[in-house]
């Protein structure tokens, strides 16, 4: 299936290279030819290749001016919100893990391979992730923090929130798809890349595991 | 159970629970690469500039895993497995923009 759809795709693009070789030919070949005719072949040309070029360049450099623009006001709301922000989220995730925790009377996730229950009657694979970064705010305090050498605390602060957080909605997804328990957990923390040339700083944390349901 | 798909169990533990493993049909994955709309990629940036999650590319990260799940999934029943152990997760950043997200496990039979 795959195999098929490469194979279309090539088809598709081969003939469209034809159909503007043969368009480009046959406008050039109409502005060689008609010379006394007026630029009708040239606005054509105009019309099929420069303009959305232009049109993406345009829309580009539209972002880059307002990127520029709200840089400074959102720096600054990041500036007075974005750790009490951070202490908001840590408490809310906390007060959902005090809840599951009463609600099970213990915490279903572990790492052991082993050690179950034998009756266990199905078990499947269960996963929950979150994608968290620091604020350009932290970004400057952990980059002052890095030239005077030390912890870089706030960093630390950012990704263990969003490996709670992560943990917190695996435990939540386990609940949700009805298993009892979930073991061999693994956690997972890797870079995103970034997406513009401006720099996205973000940290995927995900976690997964097994989980089992006893009968 | 929501996850296992299609008849097919799902597991990263070295076995299954309370089954035994008959057969082993070797290595099964699959993999996918996927990125999200430039628009999401604006506002995303200016979010970022403020801190916190992502919630686009919590979803995008998802949305990818399953796919990825899926092709290895299918890979394990050409094969005539009936479970998949012990699968892995691996993400890496091909370009800008955009991220592989890859699962891989042992397909085998089970009774």
């Amino acid at each position: 299936m795959p195999k098929e759809n490469i194979r279309i795709r090539g088809f598709l693009v081969i003939i469209i290279s034809f159909c503007i070789l043969i368009i480009s030919s046959s406008v050039t070949a109409q502005v060689g030819g008609s010379v006394d005719n007026g630029g009708d072949g040239n606005t054509i040309l105009v019309v099929l290749f420069i303009i959305p070029f232009l049109l993406f360049g345009g829309l580009m450099t539209l972002y880059g001016i307002i990127y520029s623009i709200a840089y400074t006001p959102i720096f600054i709301w990041g500036l007075v919100f974005s750790s009490s922000n951070l202490d908001d989220m840590i408490k809310q995730t906390v007060e959902r893990e005090t809840k599951t925790f009463t609600l099970l009377g213990k915490d279903p996730l572990s790492t052991l391979d082993g050690g179950y229950r034998d009756d266990v009657s199905s078990s499947g694979i269960v996963w929950a992730g979150a994608v968290y970064g620091p604020s350009h705010w932290h970004l400057l305090i952990g980059f002052l923090n890095n030239v005077l050498g030390g912890s870089i605390d706030i960093f630390q602060k950012v990704i263990s929130a969003g490996r709670a957080e992560s943990m917190q909605r695996l435990r939540e997804q386990a609940i949700r798809e009805g298993w009892d328990e979930v073991i061999n957990v693994r956690i997972d923390t890797s870079a995103l890349a970034p997406a513009a040339s401006k720099g996205l700083r973000a940290v995927e944390v995900f976690a997964y595991g097994t989980g089992i349901k006893y009968d | 159970m929501a996850n296992v798909v299609e008849g097919i169990m799902v597991v990263n533990t070295e076995t299954i629970p309370g089954k035994v493993i008959i057969e082993s049909y070797g290595v099964v994955s699959g993999s996918t690469v996927r990125a999200k709309n430039i628009g999401r990629d604006i506002t995303q940036a200016l979010k970022n500039i403020v801190g916190g999650e992502l919630h686009k590319y919590t979803e995008l990260l998802e949305e990818s895993r399953q796919e990825a799940m899926q092709r290895m999934v299918s890979d394990a029943m050409a094969r005539g497995a009936n479970a998949v152990v012990n699968i892995r997760f691996a993400t890496s950043a091909v370009t800008p923009g955009a991220a592989e997200l890859f699962a891989y496990g042992t397909a085998v039979k089970v009774e």
